[in-house]
């Protein structure tokens, strides 16, 4: 028992008291007030702040939290710059923007993990056409799109949208063909556009208000079906023409018949081209090229949702929100809380009584009951939230600086500003201030993930804000229609590890802050 | 005893004031929303369906037209009886008592398991569930932390007391809820060794000690979610306290005096370490409580804090809010009552200073 004979050291690690510090809270002062506040002031010149400034990023927390912070920053601004600004109520919430995509689908990279490999959902826009030639005044235009395929499961559809046509004289038309491995070609279908109305007069616009979607794998269409088992019966004499072709058409379209000659379907692994011969009559006629769409059963870089939204696009889009809800309370609080601890502490008397009443009765109070209670009564918005997190938050802070200013406020420099003359608001902003102000800085950073938090588990008991989708809102999505219990796992782990991630960025900074604002810390090493 | 009286009274104080600050936030809310006319209302609406059902039994033969103005007059009386005729902000004594009673009329939807409608029944239905599941959750917890703790203190600055501080601090970055909703994908769905969600299985167990085996297997999840978010803080604080205390000169006269170790450790390092380490331990407890209110939801757990969710989506239901809010803070006010008695009990410088 050598260990528990020796005195202990006085806690050697600038780490572990910062976490210390951290983890009791902002209410209980475990940090103590620095005794010699000279230090502090003479601190205040540019090389000390660039010593502090290399302080901070010396240890692997420091580093780590500006790393992961400058992450959040970059994909921040990337959303900004990228997304359009009704992001929320236009797209996430609209279940007509993700029609065509898969209900619950897992992420494309999933196919990498083994098992059955399944079909990739593809989305392609044709670009530029691969020929043109003149027919007469008009011409025709041949784009190409083309699809890898190579799975052990058949696509779920084929179809292609015509996003706008404006024609002279006469309506023109598109044919639609695939183009597959084994060198034949399937005729699909043909869109016409409507012809022009009675006193209707040129140019003729069709298809711009609602696009043209054209389900190609449709089976309904009987032409393409027998196009397909005219291809079977002569790419392949002497196999099974399966009887039901028409019907999976989408399966047929990308298989051969099976070889056993049992009558069923294998998949036919290679690239494929949707091709696409526009015939216009006038040269000057404008057919967008149209965006051709390959049902798959998983989904970009995340998946999908059960109602087919893309939940990458969700995912970035949390970022912004999350930093602009981490730094709008910490910045209230930090206000309210600091504002409130030096006055408090500098005013004394009935000021200070009531400021001390008011945080005992604030901190005794649970957060979470109440902010529901608030958020439910008076709407789920997020300046609501916010405020309400912020009026429940701001004590700690204030308790804190109350007891710094105390100490200040006796020392020599305010007192030697008193006897200059200087009023008591100046004394405040001028002297006590700017010697509270690094704690401030890192209980302000430590505000930050406990406002994340807090917002995920209102959206999460849902109360959030529709308009803006976050993260929490994701995951309240994601156990409202059972995606938990059913095992969608890409749906409710990543907004969860993003939540995680985001307080964590704040929280290492905090813990990094702890030795450079508190001197002692330092003078320990 | 003056000594320890005056402290604990104006701790009681403290706390009434919160507790009659938040009944006063509730109402003030409910009355200039229009809530608790709403509220009202339907109160008022259910007494004369009531009403009309007695009439008509009582007198089979009574006009349709008399029975009407009877039911006129009858509904004028009550929202006179409510202060429905008058603006919200008269009726707020009324409404802060009937708070306080949680007489606040009947839920919409929600039911309790004998299909009784009273808010009250209700949420005092689902208050033991939520109180078994947090005191479990709160013993573990402690108990490892006071383990753990107490040896980690004789290891201070070892690569596994850095590892702990570290541990102990990102723990609050990890929301507890979104834990448990990983542990259900995972253990529940994928590996499938325990049941994912609700308290008994489907259907119940005969007996009573076979049904309360079945809530405690329903359990495991839930407090595996709860136990290691609280357990991190708690034993670094219990190191930390424990850390102080050795540091003490009495503890090293002690040594000196040549006392056994085991004496040193319990009656001079951990009996000055106890109060700092209770005032910890129940914070800690605080802070679940409010957890307890998400981790509840994902493991539908039938306490106050699916209450809750229950109560926000689908059919609001403002009278069960009211009454869950109100009944969370007298739990917490409680409690933090009862951590200040602990202080005192524990500290013999508050009683004899």
């Amino acid at each position: 028992m050598d260990d528990a004979k020796r005195p202990v050291q006085p806690l050697a690690d600038d780490q572990g008291r910062a976490a210390a510090a951290l983890t009791e809270g902002v209410a209980q002062p475990a940090l103590s007030v620095p005794q010699a506040v000279g230090d502090v002031e003479r601190e205040r010149s540019e090389s000390a702040f660039r010593g502090a400034v290399r302080l901070l990023f010396s240890g692997w927390i420091g580093k780590a939290g500006a790393a992961l912070f400058l992450i959040l920053l970059g994909i921040s601004a990337y959303v900004l710059l990228t997304y359009p600004g009704d992001f929320g109520t236009a797209r996430w919430s609209s279940p007509a923007y993700w029609a065509d995509n898969p209900k619950g689908a897992p992420p494309v990279w999933t196919n990498w993990l083994g098992g059955a490999r399944a079909v990739e959902h593809a989305v392609r826009s044709p670009g530029e056409p691969v020929s043109v030639t003149a027919r007469g005044t008009g011409e025709v235009r041949v784009y190409r799109v083309p699809f890898a395929y190579d799975a052990d499961e058949f696509p779920g559809f084929l179809s292609a949208t015509l996003p706008g046509i404006t024609y002279a004289t006469r309506a023109p038309f598109a044919a639609f063909s695939l183009l597959r491995p084994d060198g034949t070609e399937v005729r699909l279908a043909n869109v016409v556009a409507p012809g022009p109305r009675p006193g209707e007069v040129a140019p003729y616009r069709r298809f711009y208000d609602t696009p043209e979607r054209v389900l190609l794998s449709s089976p309904a269409d009987g032409q393409s079906a027998q196009a397909l088992a005219q291809v079977y019966a002569t790419e392949y004499p002497g196999l099974t023409v399966p009887a039901d072709l028409g019907n999976r058409l989408a399966a047929g379209l990308f298989a051969r018949p099976a070889a056993d000659g049992s009558g069923g379907l294998e998949p036919l692994p290679g690239e494929y081209a949707l091709q696409i011969q526009v015939v216009v009559a006038d040269a000057a006629d404008q057919v967008a090229p149209p965006e051709t769409v390959l049902g798959g059963s998983v989904y970009g870089v995340m998946g999908t949702d059960s109602l087919g939204r893309d939940l990458f696009q969700g995912l970035l889009y949390g970022f912004p929100i999350a930093l602009l809800i981490a730094v709008s309370a910490a910045v209230s609080v930090t206000v309210i809380g600091a504002g409130l601890g030096i006055l408090s502490g500098y005013a004394g008397g009935v000021t200070d009584a009531v400021i001390q009443r008011l945080c005992d009765i604030v901190t005794n109070v649970p957060k979470l009951p109440l902010l529901i209670f608030l958020v439910f009564v008076y709407g789920a918005k997020l300046w609501l939230i916010v405020l309400s997190l912020v009026a429940f938050s701001w004590p700690g802070l204030t308790i804190f600086v109350r007891a710094m200013v105390l100490q200040v406020r006796s020392g020599q420099l305010v007192e030697a500003a008193r006897a200059l003359g200087a009023s008591r608001w100046r004394i405040m902003l001028r002297h006590v201030f700017p010697q509270v102000a690094p704690f401030v800085v890192a209980q302000m950073i430590f505000t930050a993930p406990e406002a994340i938090l807090a917002e995920a588990g209102l959206s999460f008991l849902g109360l959030g804000d529709t308009s803006i989708p976050t993260w929490g809102q994701m995951l309240q999505a994601g156990f409202q229609t059972g995606g938990v219990y059913i095992g969608l796992w890409w749906w409710v782990i990543p907004p969860g590890v993003l939540i995680v991630f985001t307080a964590l960025a704040f929280m290492l900074l905090a813990l990094a802050m702890e030795p450079v604002v508190d001197p002692r810390l330092r003078a320990r090493r | 005893m003056t000594a320890i009286l005056r402290p604990l009274a104006v701790r009681a104080l403290t706390l009434l004031g919160v507790l009659i600050a938040v009944l006063v936030l509730l109402v003030v809310s409910l009355g200039a929303t229009g809530f608790s006319d709403r509220l009202l209302e339907a109160q008022v609406s259910e007494e004369i369906r009531a009403f009309r059902q007695a009439q008509s039994e009582a007198n089979t033969f009574i006009e349709p037209a008399v029975l009407e103005r009877q039911a006129i007059e009858r509904r004028a009386e009550l929202e006179r009886f409510y202060g429905l005729d008058e603006p919200w902000y008269t009726r707020l004594p009324a409404a802060v008592l009937r708070v306080l009673r949680l007489d606040l009329g009947e839920a919409r939807s929600l039911r309790t398991t004998e299909g009784d409608t009273a808010v009250s029944a209700i949420v005092l239905e689902r208050l033991p569930y939520t109180v078994a599941l947090l005191l479990t959750a709160f013993v573990i917890t402690v108990t490892i932390g006071l383990i753990v703790g107490t040896r980690m203190a004789t290891r201070v600055g070892s690569r596994l007391d850095r590892a702990l501080a570290f541990l102990a601090a990102i723990s609050n970055a990890i929301p507890a809820w979104w834990l448990g909703i990983l542990l259900i994908v995972v253990v529940a769905f994928r590996l499938d060794w325990l049941p994912a969600s609700g308290m008994y299985s489907n259907p119940p167990p005969e007996g009573r000690w076979d049904r309360l085996l079945d809530l405690g297997h329903h359990a495991i999840l839930p407090l595996l979610t709860l136990v290691p978010i609280s357990v991190g803080p708690s034993i670094y604080g219990v190191r930390t306290m424990t850390v102080t205390a050795a540091q003490e000169d009495h503890v090293a006269l002690a040594r000196a005096k040549g006392l056994p170790e085991r004496q040193v450790n319990f009656r001079h390092i951990l009996r000055v370490a106890a109060p700092p380490i209770v005032t910890g331990l129940i914070f800690g407890l605080l802070g679940t409580l409010s957890g307890s209110i998400l981790v509840e939801t994902v493991f539908n757990w039938r306490g106050m804090g699916r209450l809750y969710y229950d109560a926000v989506s689908g059919t609001p239901d403002e009278g069960v809010i009211v009454a869950l809010t109100f009944v969370f803070t007298l739990l917490y006010v409680v409690a933090r009552f009862v951590l200040d008695v602990l202080y005192l009990v524990l500290d013999p410088r508050v009683r004899y200073g």
